[in-house]
């Protein structure tokens, strides 16, 4: 696919990932520049799936590295398959043969490749998702801008492997905490903001065509009154409004009413605190009314 | 530099004559100027960017400069503004830079006032500009007030230049007072100076859009935030705890990267392989967490502090041992119960509010520091730290000491938290008194109770 932002905004609408200008403008420099792409927001605006949707637009494989607290180079790069090679050694000394056997040791076949070095390995161009950058260490992140500016890794046994193919590097972050300076530099940047009434109606149209045109109004607006309230702290996220877009398809409801709202609220507000927050500052009755309430 | 890179991109026969690309670079000396930091490598990522996106639509060169120089969420409103004013119609450059002029014309103005109303003794008095301006816009009424004050101290017998300096010091008293009464209809910044009249005018427009909503309640004393501000101070104090819990869970878990090998058990593990180390087996650092034991003082306008303060302690409670909350005025009250009940917070502080009998009570600590001591021996430990919340004004502050030094050697450490804003414990002998046995911080903003929990309790 040649990469223009009109052939990418084609190819999103047909993978059903609905977005704006800016996204896709920002996604096509990256990819012109050859540059990762550093997505910001709160949980379940998509940012993960926009990595998924990449490769399934450009057909490739998705190799994703999940972050976590304590992810080291071990599990992110590589590491040596010390089992196996203790069985190799043990195999040698009753086969006493022993010349080239630490050669062979620390061969590729004894290297176990991890998401980064499979990415960078990868005779394809592929998508690289290095997903909650936020939750590593300082010290993992600022190896990792070490790799993703040059794409290549030291490892010092075999010498320098040098990427096959530039992979498309998403990194997506919750904002837990601020990432360093030195890996934002690297980076193409994207805040991605829960989507606005009409761009959210626009994305239930496009995965459940069946809910009504009405009630993907009314199921969008009450989603922005209930994202807008300062005390619900877990947020309802995009696939949030899909589960309960197709909650309502299932019990055949072709309008938001309170006892409807009361019903289903455990779809969408997973705390007994977020709850509580709704029934104190919005209620089911003045919620349903708001999301009747066309503009 | 933005210049020399674009050079750099089309080679050195391309003459910079076009205003494009040296606009891209003075848009960035305003970003600069705005507080972002934009780094040499990303002015050559914005203009090879524009190079893809061209220079035609708006909207995509606006885009391509954002998504390439701005990287921090806080920073996408001042890059909206800046943009819309830098690249908008000559116009409203135009009248921006006139209502620059006159507001610098006012500001002239009101100096001069002060420099002339504001004299000792035909000594002008020294104050600094932002006091100045203070001045000029407190009511004729009070700053009449304030200057037949001068002339009649000027006046007065046996007078001389030697009151100088302490008239000044009751001059600027005054003014603080008055700098904190109108803090919310006056303009102190300082004049932009980015060295381009056109840019100056630019920055002092986009300067006044709130660069990070959160960073002005940060810096609000705690008892002046309004009730409107309260949904988003309590969002700020859990985004404040989640951010410090994950910071400190980190640093425990990065303990474990120093681990041990555990030969014993290494060798146990391993004796089904014939003795071949498969499995290595390692010893890890137990963490201590600290157990922390809150004393909120909650007699008159304390109340507020000692609601913030115990949301955000709450806030960490997965990275600190136990939490034992306390609330006193006149006597101790235990409210830990309250925050077990797994409701959320402020229907949490609704309760304890509601059934406390010492709410907005006077302050006497001796007695609530006794009946700590006596009736709660047991979690007295030495891994406990206490933490006070209070402005340490109380009755009886010479046996509230003598408590506190028992106290004291029962537990690990006490900190105070003192609401009191620091210029304000000269002047308080309580403060001099607490703070002989105790280490005391000055606590009345939420980033001064982020900054003081980080650093000096969980450290």
């Amino acid at each position: 696919m040649e990469i223009t932002v009109a052939e990418l905004r084609k190819a999103f609408t047909k993978a059903g990932y609905i977005t704006d200008e800016e996204v896709l403008i920002t996604v096509y420099l990256s990819l012109k520049l050859e540059k990762p792409l550093l997505i910001e927001g709160e949980p379940g605006v998509g940012k993960t799936e926009l990595a998924k949707v990449l490769a399934s637009v450009f057909e490739t494989e998705l190799i994703r590295l999940q972050c976590y607290e304590g992810l080291d180079e071990n599990k992110a790069l590589y590491e040596w398959n010390y089992q196996r090679q203790l069985l190799k050694i043990q195999i040698s000394k009753e086969a006493a043969c022993g010349d080239d056997l630490e050669q062979n040791l620390f061969s590729r076949e004894y290297l176990l490749e991890r998401p980064l070095l499979q990415a960078i390995q990868s005779d394809k161009k592929v998508v690289l998702l290095i997903d909650e950058v936020d939750k590593t260490d300082e010290e993992f992140e600022a190896f990792l801008f070490e790799v993703l500016s040059d794409f290549q890794v030291s490892v010092p046994e075999l010498g320098t492997l040098q990427a096959q193919q530039i992979p498309m590097v998403i990194l997506t972050s919750n904002n837990e905490r601020e990432l360093s300076d030195g890996l934002k530099r690297r980076c193409i940047y994207l805040y991605l903001d829960y989507p606005s009434v009409e761009r959210e109606v626009a994305i239930i149209q496009a995965r459940l065509p069946d809910v009504g045109e009405k009630l993907s109004g009314e199921i969008a607006r009450a989603m922005a009154v209930m994202r807008a309230d300062q005390e619900i702290r877990k947020k309802p996220s995009v696939a949030e409004t899909l589960d309960w877009a197709q909650a309502l398809l299932a019990m055949e409801k072709d309008r938001l009413t309170d006892t409807i709202i009361e019903q289903t609220l455990n779809l969408i507000l997973k705390s007994k605190a977020d709850q509580k927050a709704f029934a104190k500052n919005i209620g089911s009755a003045r919620l349903a009314e708001a999301a009747r309430a066309e503009k | 530099m933005g210049v020399l890179v674009w050079q750099r991109l089309h080679g050195q026969k391309s003459k910079v004559k076009d205003y494009l690309e040296v606009n891209v670079v003075r848009f960035i000396h305003l970003l600069r100027h705005a507080g972002l930091r934009i780094g040499s490598g990303e002015v050559i990522d914005a203009l090879q960017a524009l190079t893809l996106v061209g220079v035609v639509e708006r909207d995509a060169v606006r885009i391509a400069l954002k998504s390439t120089l701005v990287k921090r969420p806080g920073e996408q409103a001042i890059f909206e503004k800046a943009f819309a004013l830098f690249f908008g119609s000559p116009n409203k450059r135009e009248a921006e830079e006139a209502r620059y002029r006159k507001k610098l014309e006012q500001r002239e103005e009101m100096l001069d006032e002060a420099n002339e109303e504001l004299t000792f003794q035909g000594q002008p008095l020294e104050l600094s500009e932002q006091e100045k301006l203070v001045y000029a816009n407190i009511p004729e009424q009070d700053r009449q007030k304030l200057r037949s004050f001068i002339e009649k101290t000027a006046a007065g017998k046996n007078v001389d230049q030697h009151f100088h300096p302490i008239l000044e010091s009751v001059v600027k008293g005054s003014l603080s007072y008055w700098r904190k009464s109108l803090r919310n209809e006056l303009d102190l910044s300082k004049t932009p100076q980015t060295g381009d009249e056109q840019l100056n005018a630019l920055l002092d427009s986009v300067g006044r859009v709130d660069r990070h909503d959160d960073g002005s309640l940060l810096e609000e004393d705690m008892q002046n935030i309004a009730d409107k501000d309260l949904p988003r101070a309590r969002a700020l104090i859990r985004k404040l705890a989640r951010q410090m819990e994950v910071q400190i869970a980190r640093r425990y878990r990065q303990s474990n990267k120093h681990k041990r090998l555990d030969v014993r058990k290494s060798i146990r593990h391993n004796m089904r392989f014939g003795g071949t180390m498969f499995h290595l087996r390692y010893r890890s650092r137990r963490i201590q967490k600290p157990k922390l034991l809150l004393l909120c003082d909650v007699s008159g306008s304390m109340a507020r502090y000692a609601s913030f303060a115990l949301q955000f302690i709450y806030g960490i409670n997965s990275v600190v041992g136990s939490i034992e909350s306390f609330v006193f005025a006149e006597e101790l009250e235990r409210v830990t119960p309250y925050f077990r009940e797994g409701d959320d917070f402020s229907t949490t502080m609704l309760t304890v509010m509601n059934e406390s009998q010492e709410w907005g009570r006077g302050t006497h600590i001796a007695p609530v520091l006794q009946a700590l001591r006596r009736e709660y021996e047991n979690i007295l430990t030495g891994q406990t730290y206490i933490l006070i919340v209070s402005d340490t004004k109380t009755m009886a502050v010479d046996d509230a000491v003598q408590e506190l030094r028992q106290i004291k050697r029962m537990v690990k450490d006490v900190v105070w938290l003192n609401t009191l804003p620091a210029q304000d414990w000269q002047t308080a002998r309580s403060v001099e008194a607490f703070s002989q046995v105790v280490r005391m911080y000055p606590c009345n903003t939420l980033s001064d109770l982020e900054q003081v929990m980080r650093q000096k309790i969980i450290n």
